[in-house]
């Protein structure tokens, strides 16, 4: 009976939600809209772990090349095929690249590739063809101007903008064991065991994920409630006509479930547009296939289960409160004062979940995910609880200014729970983010490493092949528009004997110019030979200085292939130099050669290494380098110096992280913009009359932007508060000291004072516009 | 038609319509001070359009209308809301009385909004509170109090200007008869002693009674009763 009757209520109320012609289905539609882009997001969440892994899976399916011994397993046979990296950059883009060449008819073909591509053809993904086939793609085409016959397919890619090509190879053999070419029988070798996720990158990724989900939440919970005071009206008419207090709750809970039901339908519509979207679309050089965004069915019928029990529970929780009677009088006299007691114990009770954790991650300890979770969704949960009672109290005390303020103050004394409702997304979303920012400022030294490169002495750096001549790519470099100048030094190693050395060094050739750059020289003119001091690690260098002695360039060792093992007399009227950082940030041992002080023979047992000084104005200035090389080697990839290095899966962190808040923050911004709407509309008929007997419209702007603006101030600092303790709290946990990154805390307030600006400018129009005196006609 | 002699706010042929329907067509109007007008019609006849117009809330689509002397037509928004801050006062059906204000400050923002300090404005609107016989009410919020002690307070507030012209649009509308008839004593007295001028939109002859002249509005035209009997 008492399910029944709860069903028959429930089913009232949804059938409510859709009556009252226009303006009910505006309502419903407005609440489904709110709940929907909600319900998307979480959806899109859900469906992320899947997406992740779908990526995982088919880049471990396309596995080729990796630094182990294979090559020496797989013999040649005919279902062989050696393969080569090729990679590149375009711009600030990863190119993927590999030549292959099928050593017989069963060679393996790579996942997504139909027929292996000849010498001079390719097979590339779709987004590397547009690009190659328009006009920005032109650099990049002088670089890989083999004929396009074909593309690969979506199982060989890992996003639909990736940039990969595969193209035909000949005579790889010959650089097989060394110059990196592998022979392999298979796609996706296995990289053995993969490797624990770091602790501390680990709760980032929880307090990542729970700080952009719980403003969701708690916008569902505000959407669902749009439309609030009008129902109001209704369920008083509806006790009029005899519906007991209990009934008429459960009504307008069947109003909400409504709204969620349709908010459902709505957010996998959305879902599914987004998820075509999302194709099309590259975030921080990641790109996903639609197909890849599905979401854990588990997960996605809790959502679908979780909102609308939510709007029920959430429509009864709220209306516990208010004493809905038969005359219409609902909610008019004064509600009764909030209390403070159990609003702290959330974020209390989520910092006690937290400490337990203090100092772990300096320990490579384990967090306990669960507890992490809980703890910060107590500690942001807390936010939404406090903020209506500090709202409330503070506006209570707010004296009387000017009219707009005291209209608005007023307003807020009278109902400040619906001012703290719409700010209460904002202010959850600040509070993480704060936290989160303070956390990455605080691990970046962590993650973040310097690399050491000189990027004020050169960009970039081309590696030449073992042998091959410095002189003429040194000129192709000089040519190439943009290098402004070249630093060109040959590398390698010298030791006492042809095999099998006990002593050992390096050796650097270089005009003088050059090795001043890397040694701090007594003086230099060409056929000098100095013998470098005060590098680390360097203990042989000085025991074999001895003038008249021969050493061997590329000397062989046991079980290994012969190297070149050119003999090399140590000069007698040798200098000494004092080491420097060179401009890669290293110190360099050994001896410093200039080019006439070596015999011809020793090309063959040296390798290039140019570093290209570059002039940044010239357009695509990197490209052209690129370029240049490709012409010398078409296997042969430049580097680009980097001040900074950061580890890749913090980078990919916090990329998740501002795209994550962007999506956040416009929905809530959305809904502030519809909740503030409504409310303007409910009051059409009040707006009409004050502008009929003089009210200036300037004074109705300022008091709506008051009373958004003192609990939006009051939720920011809260938020600012709560989020520096969390952040705090997880730095302590992550083993760091506790630093308040002030910029972003200011930064992120901002951004939460700007949508509430942005919101009120545009509420700002229709605001106007139902000023007009139309609201006083009655027929 | 020009306007009657010694009038205070007169029409002439006003027009208005709302899309394809009428509300006014050729409706004519004058007041003079200390007069109280009933203007008296069926629903949807046009009086409330009519009411409107006069208070220059809404502009007319052809017609004039003067107030004291003065072509309305020629003013601009800003002038016109100036003019309904200073010159005249409104009361409503149901009140519109700012639900978030106490009754007092309610009653006070007319004067606030004319510039007048909070503690004169207060102190005036207690005063024509008292009048009303509301005084009692100051502290209280609107949703506390009765539907008409709300249109009394609402009175207060549409006096407390001292306007030259009062706007009622069906002042007793919302009310019982008992309480009707004590705010149009109330309204009728108050207006009279300030020598203010009552445009008073009803279609309750009984309302209409408290008025020294009545003005039928009848698809969009209006009647001078007085001519007519």
């Amino acid at each position: 009976m008492r399910v029944r009757q709860w069903w028959r209520d429930l089913a009232m109320g949804v059938r409510f939600a859709f009556a009252g012609g226009r303006e009910g289905w505006m309502r419903a539609v407005l609440t489904a809209v709110g709940v929907g882009l909600g319900v998307a997001l979480l959806l899109l969440t859900t469906a992320l772990p899947n997406a992740l892994a779908v990526r995982d899976d088919r880049a471990a399916a396309r596995n080729d090349l990796y630094y182990g011994d294979t090559e020496t397993k797989v013999s040649r046979s005919d279902h062989s095929l050696l393969i080569t990296n090729a990679d590149t950059a375009f711009r600030d883009q990863y190119v993927r690249g590999r030549e292959l060449e099928p050593e017989g008819p069963r060679a393996p073909l790579p996942p997504g590739v139909e027929e292996f591509p000849a010498r001079g053809e390719m097979v590339v993904s779709p987004a590397l063809k547009d690009l190659l086939e328009s006009g920005s793609g032109k650099l990049l085409r002088e670089r890989l101007p083999q004929r396009i016959v074909g593309t690969i397919g979506e199982s060989g890619l890992i996003g639909s903008a990736e940039l990969a090509f595969y193209r035909g190879g000949q005579g790889l053999a010959e650089k097989l064991g060394g110059g990196g070419v592998a022979r392999i029988e298979k796609f996706g070798l296995s990289q053995g065991a993969s490797e624990d996720m770091d602790p501390v990158l680990l709760l980032l990724i929880l307090v990542v994920f729970v700080v952009l989900l719980m403003p969701v939440a708690v916008f569902i919970a505000a959407a669902v409630r749009f439309g609030g005071e009008r129902r109001d009206r209704r369920l008083a008419a509806l006790r009029l006509v005899g519906s007991d207090s209990r009934s008429t709750r459960r009504i307008a809970a069947g109003e909400a479930l409504a709204g969620s039901l349709l908010g459902l339908v709505f957010g996998a519509g959305f879902f599914l547009i987004g998820r075509q979207v999302a194709g099309s679309v590259e975030v921080y050089d990641i790109s996903v296939y639609p197909s890849y965004l599905n979401p854990s069915p588990v997960l996605a019928l809790l959502v679908g289960l979780a909102v609308p029990a939510a709007a029920v529970l959430v429509t009864l929780f709220a209306l516990r409160g208010v004493v809905i009677e038969p005359l219409g009088v609902v909610r008019t006299a004064k509600p009764a004062r909030r209390r403070l007691w159990w609003r702290l114990l959330l974020p209390l009770g989520g910092l006690a979940m937290l400490y337990p954790m203090v100092g772990q991650g300096r320990d490579e300890g384990d967090f306990n995910q669960y507890l992490v979770t809980g703890g910060v969704v107590l500690l942001l949960v807390g936010v939404t609880a406090l903020l209506p009672w500090i709202v409330e109290a503070v506006v209570a005390r707010l004296g009387s200014g000017g009219v707009a303020w005291q209209l608005a103050v007023r307003r807020l004394q009278l109902s400040s729970g619906t001012a703290a409702r719409m700010v209460n997304g904002i202010a959850v979303a600040v509070a993480g983010a704060i936290a989160l920012q303070m956390l990455f400022a605080g691990v970046e030294s962590d993650y973040t490493k310097r690399t050491g490169y000189d990027v004020s002495l050169a960009q970039m750096q081309v590696t030449l092949g073992d042998g091959e001549p410095l002189g003429p790519s040194v000129e192709k470099f000089r040519r190439t528009e943009g290098v402004r100048q070249v630093y060109a030094y040959s590398g390698g190693y010298v030791g006492e004997r042809r095999t099998d050395p006990v002593l050992g060094t390096q050796v650097t050739v270089a005009d003088c110019a050059s090795l001043r750059e890397v040694a701090t020289l007594p003086s230099c003119r060409d056929g000098d030979v100095f013998a470098v001091r005060g590098a680390d690690y360097d203990t042989d260098t000085q025991k074999l200085a001895k003038g008249g002695r021969t050493l061997y360039l590329d000397p062989s060792y046991e079980g290994d292939v012969k190297n070149s093992e050119v003999p090399w007399v140590v000069p007698s009227g040798m200098k000494q130099a004092q080491t420097r950082p060179d401009p890669t940030g290293s110190e360099r041992g050994g001896f410093l050669i200039t080019p006439k002080a070596l015999p011809a023979a020793a090309d063959a047992a040296l390798e290039g290494q140019l570093y290209l000084k570059l002039d940044e104005s010239v357009p695509d200035v990197r490209d052209l380098v690129r370029n240049t090389a490709a012409t010398i080697d078409p296997l042969r990839e430049p580097m680009v110096w980097q001040s900074v290095q950061r580890a890749d899966r913090y980078t990919a962190i916090r990329t998740g992280l501002f795209v994550g808040a962007a999506c956040v923050l416009a929905l809530i911004g959305a809904s502030l913009l519809v909740s503030q709407l409504e409310q303007l509309r409910e009051r059409k008929r009040l707006l009409s009359a004050l502008v009929a007997f003089g009210t200036r419209r300037r004074t109705l702007s300022l008091s709506v932007l008051w009373q958004t603006a003192i609990p939006i101030a009051l939720g920011l600092l809260l938020a600012s508060v709560v989020g520096l303790t969390l952040g705090a709290v997880l730095l302590r946990m992550a083993g760091n000291g506790v630093r308040v990154d002030w910029p972003s805390v200011l930064s992120m307030t901002g951004v939460g004072a700007a949508v509430v600006l942005v919101v009120t400018l545009l509420s700002v129009p229709p605001l106007l516009r139902l000023m007009r005196p139309d609201g006083l006609r009655t027929e | 038609m020009t306007a009657p002699a010694g009038s205070l706010l007169a029409a002439d042929e006003l027009r208005k319509a709302y899309g394809p329907t009428v509300a006014l067509d050729g409706a004519e109007f004058s007041i003079h001070p200390g007069e109280v007008v009933a203007v008296m019609g069926p629903s949807g006849s046009g009086k409330s359009t009519l009411l409107h117009c006069l208070a220059g809330i809404v502009p007319p689509d052809s017609g004039s209308i003067t107030y004291n002397g003065r072509e309305m037509a020629t003013m601009n928004d800003a002038q016109r809301s100036a003019l309904r801050r200073s010159d005249f006062g409104f009361v409503f059906q149901f009140g519109q009385l700012v639900p978030e204000l106490t009754c007092v400050e309610n009653v006070a923002l007319p004067l606030r909004l004319n510039g007048t300090s909070r503690k004169e404005a207060e102190r005036t609107a207690l005063g024509w509170m008292e009048r009303l016989e509301v005084d009692d009410l100051r502290k209280k919020r609107p949703g506390e109090v009765s539907g008409g002690q709300g249109q009394r307070v609402a009175v207060a507030r549409s006096l407390v200007t001292n306007p030259r012209v009062l706007f009622a649009d069906e002042p007793t509308g919302a009310l019982d008869s008992l309480n009707g008839e004590r705010v149009m004593e109330l309204l009728t007295d108050a207006a009279r002693s300030t020598n203010a001028a009552v445009v008073l939109v009803t279609h309750e002859a009984r309302v209409a009674a408290y008025s020294d002249r009545e003005i039928v509005v009848r698809d969009g035209k209006s009647r001078d009763m007085e001519r007519v009997v």
